[in-house]
């Protein structure tokens, strides 16, 4: 049965009028909705032919449903004329830290929604990253394609070596699935049966020994394809031809090395024969010498047919990067820059005498840490939404948009919490309010030109100069005594020993 | 509400419109040519400053005619003081939508 034109349209005038239902009152909402769907029945009656359509008179329909939004803003406007906050409540503190709070609490909420921004979170480091080399011929220019044969790796393995003291190898490969719901071709990697020991990467749920080729599954098949069940290993499996055992499962995010793979069948050395190129990653053996030559480096290396081939070594470091490393980095490159955009004194700077007490200075410095310790939050995890947001953006993408999204969150929001913090009563730690113009700029130098602000508390005075000059280059704090508290709207604010 | 109040020209409309017998917001928008948007929130403000009052029409009435039951208007006694005062300052309202056209 399909729907007619026309009853679509009603259903799309009658969800304008529910979306403009949204904006009146809880309270108003259910008898404005029966209004105005009674009246736009009345309007499709008169307006709309009871066969076809005609778009004029749709059009008119739609102004008609329209003109509920405006009706429904008029009803919020009158219900919603609250009293004028109070002035203890406008810029305080605690509304400022709860504020951010609920900022990071949202960041992070969208951050566990996002699979992938999940997984970068909680990736496995491998043992000794600096150390494992991932060896590419130089015959191919691409990284990211199979160069190393199998031969090469069984004849490299077999000969004595003096730069690394090991190897694993594996190739990528489509087989059809393990598990019982799809059997449809799988990313395998058929590797030598180290791979996890040189990688150090733990492998969960470990099956015993067995002399039959061990599949080791990955969280997300394991998890698609067998239910997440505990006792996985030891079962018998069959992909395609080859019949495995599943000898664990390893954790989420451990794989970083090239191709997209669901499961890693490990195979004895001989066993590995397939045609095709694969990958081969080797553990650098420590040594001092090896030592300096970073983590991108060439050497020349014999091939089994005796010629001399020439490979590059580049160690997976890069590679087993964690979105941590990549936001201390760029949260330590926006403080370098900090003093760049803005100044960094809190500005407060007293013309009389007296000295804020202890317990002031301190709730004061408290309150700037505390607005410190909830931006970083924020930087991690919004920066982390921003880079895993698209399932379709590749990991190196993704860890430049985390690491130049963490230097500009963080860069702004350093210089916010900064520039929020002198814009506050030092007293109160409320922001400062009403700012008037004093002065003229053609008399700069003769008289006091720049904008004062008020603490609505009646604490004090803040002088921002217009132009610096020698002798008013800062902000200048004037705390007024309680004697001036009748003049302000909340005089039971002003704390008589603040000082 | 005060005899003296002083409406806008929509607003004296709208009432005059309501006196005269056009008692549902899309009848009042159809004579006065007033968009939606204009006419309803009009109404909220005059129903808020007591000058019209709604009411739902009974179910029963709406039942028999196979139709959705309609909320309309009525000016109360303020309504029709402030619309007297409004026919002073807006010599042309009454000439505009003439209370003898609609039926009771």
């Amino acid at each position: 049965m399909t729907p007619r034109p026309a009853t679509i349209l009603h259903l799309l005038h009658l969800s304008l009028l529910r979306c403009a239902s949204l904006l009146v009152p809880a309270r108003q909402r259910g008898e404005w909705w029966k209004e105005w769907r009674a009246e736009l029945w009345h309007v499709r009656q008169a307006r709309t032919p009871a066969q076809g359509i005609l778009w004029t008179a749709e059009q008119e329909v739609t102004m008609f449903c329209l003109g509920a939004f405006q009706d429904a803003l008029c009803l919020r406007g009158q219900v919603g004329r609250g009293p004028i906050p109070h002035a203890t409540t406008m810029g305080s503190a605690a509304q400022c830290i709860f504020l951010l709070a609920a900022v990071a609490a949202a960041s992070y909420g969208i951050a566990l929604l996002l699979p992938r921004a999940t997984l970068a979170r909680h990736a496995v480091h491998y043992r000794d990253a600096q150390r494992l080399m991932l060896i590419h011929d130089n015959r191919w220019a691409e990284d990211a394609i199979p160069t190393i044969s199998a031969e090469q790796y069984r004849f490299w393995k077999s000969r004595q070596q003096d730069i690394f003291d090991g190897f694993a190898f594996y190739r990528v490969t489509q087989l059809p699935g393990p598990g019982v719901r799809d059997n449809g071709p799988t990313g395998i990697a058929l590797a030598s049966s180290n791979l996890f020991d040189v990688l150090g990467v733990p492998i969960r749920f470990v099956a015993a020994d067995s002399k039959m080729p061990r599949l080791i599954l990955s969280d997300s098949m394991w998890k698609r394809e067998f239910g997440g069940d505990p006792n996985v290993s030891g079962t018998l499996v069959r992909l395609g031809a080859q019949v495995a055992v599943v000898g664990g499962v390893a954790p989420e995010g451990a794989w970083r090395l090239p191709g997209n793979v669901d499961g890693w069948l490990l195979l004895p050395d001989a066993a590995n024969t397939a045609d095709g190129n694969g990958f081969l990653v080797a553990h650098l053996r420590k040594s001092a010498e090896h030592d300096v030559w970073g983590d991108h480096w060439q050497m020349s290396a014999r091939d089994p047919d005796g010629s001399i081939g020439s490979f590059s070594c580049s160690s997976l470091t890069e590679s087993a990067r964690g979105p941590m490393d990549l936001f201390l980095f760029a949260v330590f490159l926006a403080c370098l820059a900090l003093p760049a955009t803005t100044s960094l004194p809190l500005g407060e700077y007293r013309v009389t005498s007296q000295k804020l007490s202890w317990p002031t200075r301190l709730n004061r410095w408290g309150f700037l840490v505390c607005k410190i310790a909830l931006l970083l939050p924020i930087v991690y995890f919004a920066s982390l939404d921003l880079a895993y947001l698209r399932v379709a953006t590749d990991r190196l993408s993704s860890e430049y948009i985390q690491l130049v999204s963490s230097f500009a969150i963080g860069l702004f929001g350093l210089r916010w919490v900064l520039r929020d913090q002198r814009q506050r009563c030092p007293v109160c730690l409320r922001r400062l309010t009403h700012p008037a113009h004093v002065g003229e700029a053609s008399r700069s130098f003769l008289a006091w030109n720049g904008t004062e602000l008020i603490c609505a508390g009646g604490h004090g005075l803040l002088h921002i100069p217009e132009i610096q000059t020698s002798w008013f280059s800062t902000q200048r704090w004037l705390y007024l005594d309680p004697s001036w508290d009748v003049l302000f709207a909340d005089p039971g604010l002003a704390a008589a020993n603040y000082f | 509400m005060a005899a003296e109040t002083k409406l806008s020209h929509t607003a004296a409309m709208i009432l005059q419109v309501v006196n005269a017998g056009y008692v549902y917001g899309f009848s009042v928008m159809e004579m006065t040519g007033l968009p939606s948007g204009t006419v309803y929130p009009a109404m909220r403000r005059l129903e808020r400053d007591a000058l019209i009052r709604s009411q739902w029409e009974q179910q029963s009435i709406a039942d028999a005619e196979q139709r959705p039951p309609r909320k309309y208007y009525k000016l109360t006694r303020a309504g029709k003081l402030t619309l007297e005062a409004s026919r002073k300052r807006y010599p042309l309202l009454a000439k505009l939508i003439p209370s003898e056209e609609v039926e009771a």
